[in-house]
């Protein structure tokens, strides 16, 4: 009975290759990290919010693999955002580009700084 | 006396976040969404096929006003807007030509069978590639191309209203 079922097992076990499901197969584990990277960042045009990654929609699955082409054509990470943000504007890029939103970075950093000058000052105070 | 001076300080940038946020409220813009894809050229570089599989020469869609409606045997609000499509091929002269977007070829021609066919023809699009490269996000989606151009691009349904706002004045 045992063997029987070590080998029910086995059998199980060979058939779960059929589930794998490797899509972009041409790319390099590296290029699959940046398609990943990448599938992150830009917003699903059709959903209100939610990246590539994330959304079943039709259009997320055709992205993504017109990403890995991209990829495959050896297009930088750069590009392939400049290449969706010519398509789709802006409202598809999910990363915020520090260089346009300056005061957006920089006010917590602000607040923090004087903060930290508040409390060490008061603190300081105090033990005198 | 420098606790004080820092208080203040807080106290001014409370201010100044309330400030921006109270402005933030007034302003009534409209919420970002995405780019349309007016004033860009109509990009198709494959041969395309009609539903019946005959060939499609490209100068039928970027020669003269073509009204290019993305639809779907399963898609809810392309039924909505068919009878609207319907009545205006029947009272304006309008070359209205559909994109069959993902779709199976049966599922396709059943649909235009049982709810009338405005279209003069349809572009079978299996994989969606052609509808990618154009920028559709889904359908329905509709194009106004006059002379290859994309004049005017609305993404969802087509009605009276939208259509009084976007495409009646090329007509």
């Amino acid at each position: 009975m045992k063997n029987l079922l070590r080998i029910f097992n086995i059998f199980i076990f060979f058939t779960l290759p059929i589930y794998a499901e490797n899509l972009y197969e041409n790319l390099n584990p590296q290029q699959l990290k940046r398609l990943d990277y990448l599938a992150e960042n830009i917003r699903c045009p059709k959903c209100s919010y939610g990246n590539i990654n994330s959304s079943n929609a039709p259009i997320s699955k055709d992205l993504k693999q017109e990403i890995a082409s991209l990829i495959k054509e050896g297009y930088s990470n750069d590009e392939i955002f400049k290449f969706m943000e010519e398509r789709y504007g802006n409202y598809v890029i999910l990363k915020t580009d520090i260089n346009e939103n300056k005061t957006l970075f920089l006010i917590p950093l602000i607040v923090l700084l004087i903060s930290i000058l508040l409390v060490t000052t008061y603190t300081i105070k105090r033990s005198k | 006396m420098v606790t004080r001076y820092f208080l203040v300080l807080i106290l001014a940038l409370l201010v100044m976040m309330l400030s921006i946020f109270s402005l933030s409220l007034v302003q009534t813009d409209e919420p970002q969404t995405i780019k349309t894809q007016e004033g860009k050229k109509l990009i198709i570089s494959e041969q395309i096929y009609d539903l019946d599989g005959n060939p499609i020469p490209l100068k039928s869609l970027t020669k003269g006003k073509v009204l290019l409606n993305v639809w779907a045997s399963w898609c809810i609000t392309c039924l909505v807007e068919h009878p609207f499509l319907k009545s205006i091929t029947e009272s304006k002269n309008v070359k209205l030509i559909g994109i069959n977007y993902k779709d199976q070829n049966f599922n396709a021609t059943s649909y235009l069978q049982k709810n009338g066919d405005p279209y003069e023809f349809s572009i079978f699009d299996l994989s969606g590639d052609i509808s990618l490269k154009l920028g559709v996000t889904g359908a329905p989606e509709t194009f106004l191309v006059i002379d290859g151009e994309i004049i005017s691009h609305r993404i969802g349904e087509v009605n009276l209203e939208v259509w009084n706002e976007k495409f009646a004045p090329y007509f």
